[in-house]
């Protein structure tokens, strides 16, 4: 029954996932490029998060509710979706001095 | 320095509470000997998390960090599927051995339970050790500010702080009597075992293998901030998030039921056998 669910699940993310936009977001040492992304509700994107620095970063949001560790030099997929309007604020959590936002409209 | 200690201290936290809960469970229960168990999955992870920072760091990376992210969530769900299975079956064979059985397989059935609990230690600090690697990686190798041993020597600083802390924290728990430990302890087992689906659940959320179905049911930060200290606790124990999705709900709320449901299963199949097999019942 509960592999059945699974795969109920695992056709319905299929099917939602041909609808996404990736938006590239990069880690240096002076923080998130570009600071701020912008979206409209309710769509599903596709964050790459590309560490440029030397260090292991960790793209984190409370807000988002993910968290990612991308080695240096390497890019990582973070999907969100089906958000509503607002401010989600995310950030480096091992130099929490890197932050930025993803503003829903 | 300092930074690196911190950071290690904080992300080696969540693993020492939980192996704090699992070697305080057998300690009180008087089943030291399982407590091996418990630390042959933790340094097992700490093994694992170093061969895997290895494997998915530097110019020579064998692994993706999507596939990285996949192993883990892998690790997780598994871990949690062997302590559900080993508890359910333990309750079904206690049931039915009687007499002479019993000694023997106890044993049997005690080193059953303890594989469960090992696979928990496994997966906790395995979560939390490829994430302190590969930060302790990038910082010894780009040395900005000490020496590699100094680096070194911080993030095992950072790391034993972490378990002194969990240590502090659950030797706060003696106190308490026994026969409420054990209901405490036993039903935060299976919460921990709930968190854990929860954190494998979110994983394949954020890689998109899974639909949230809605993003976010309802947020609590009001109420307790993901940052807080208490907020970080019920994070490291339960999987506690200001604001979870449907589907880490769903997940969350329907495992302890589940298990109940298993372990009622469990008993009946167990009485009917033993009705069916007069000689085995005589105790």
């Amino acid at each position: 029954m509960s592999a059945l669910a699974l795969g109920l699940l695992l056709v319905l993310a299929a099917a939602v996932r041909a609808e996404e936009r990736s938006v590239a977001l990069a880690v240096a040492e002076h923080g998130f490029t570009p600071p701020e992304i912008e979206a409209a509700a309710g769509e599903r994107l596709r964050l790459e998060v590309t560490n440029q620095t030397a260090v292991a970063i960790e793209f984190e949001s409370f807000e988002l509710n993910r968290e990612r560790v991308v080695p240096p030099g390497r890019t990582v997929a973070v999907y969100v979706s089906g958000l509503s309007p607002g401010r989600y604020e995310f950030f480096d959590d091992f130099h929490q001095e890197r932050r930025g936002a993803l503003v829903v409209k | 320095m300092i930074e690196t200690l911190l950071i290690m201290w904080r992300e080696s936290l969540e693993a020492a509470l939980i192996v704090g809960i699992l070697l305080t469970y057998l300690a009180r229960s008087g089943e030291r000997a399982g407590m091996r168990y418990v630390w042959a999955g933790a340094l097992g992870a700490v093994v694992a998390a170093v061969a895997m920072g290895v494997a998915s760091n530097g110019a020579a990376a064998r692994l993706g960090p999507d596939a990285q992210e996949v192993l883990q969530a892998g690790v997780l769900l598994l871990a949690v599927g062997v302590l559900s299975w080993m508890v359910v079956w333990m309750h079904r064979n206690a049931r039915q051995i009687g007499g002479d059985l019993r000694r023997r397989a106890d044993r049997a059935l005690a080193t059953g339970r303890l594989v469960g609990l090992a696979a928990i230690a496994f997966a906790a600090v395995f979560r939390e050790g490829v994430e302190a690697v590969l930060f302790l990686w990038g910082v010894v190798v780009q040395r900005a500010d000490a020496s590699a041993p100094a680096l070194l020597a911080a993030g095992a600083a950072g790391a034993a702080l972490a378990a002194a802390t969990a240590w502090l924290f659950f030797r706060g728990f003696a106190f308490l009597n026994l026969q409420t430990f054990f209901r405490v302890t036993g039903i935060l087992l299976l919460l921990v075992a709930a968190g854990l689906l929860t954190a494998g659940v979110n994983k394949l959320i954020g890689l998109g293998y899974l639909p949230p179905i809605e993003p976010q049911v309802w947020n609590t930060a009001w109420l307790l901030r993901d940052d807080s200290v208490l907020g970080a606790l019920l994070g490291a124990l339960i999987g506690y998030r200001s604001r979870p999705s449907l589907l880490e709900v769903l997940a969350f709320s329907t495992y302890l039921p589940a298990m109940g449901w298993a372990l009622h299963r469990a008993d009946v199949a167990a009485r009917s056998a033993s009705e069916r097999g007069p000689a085995r019942s005589a105790a």
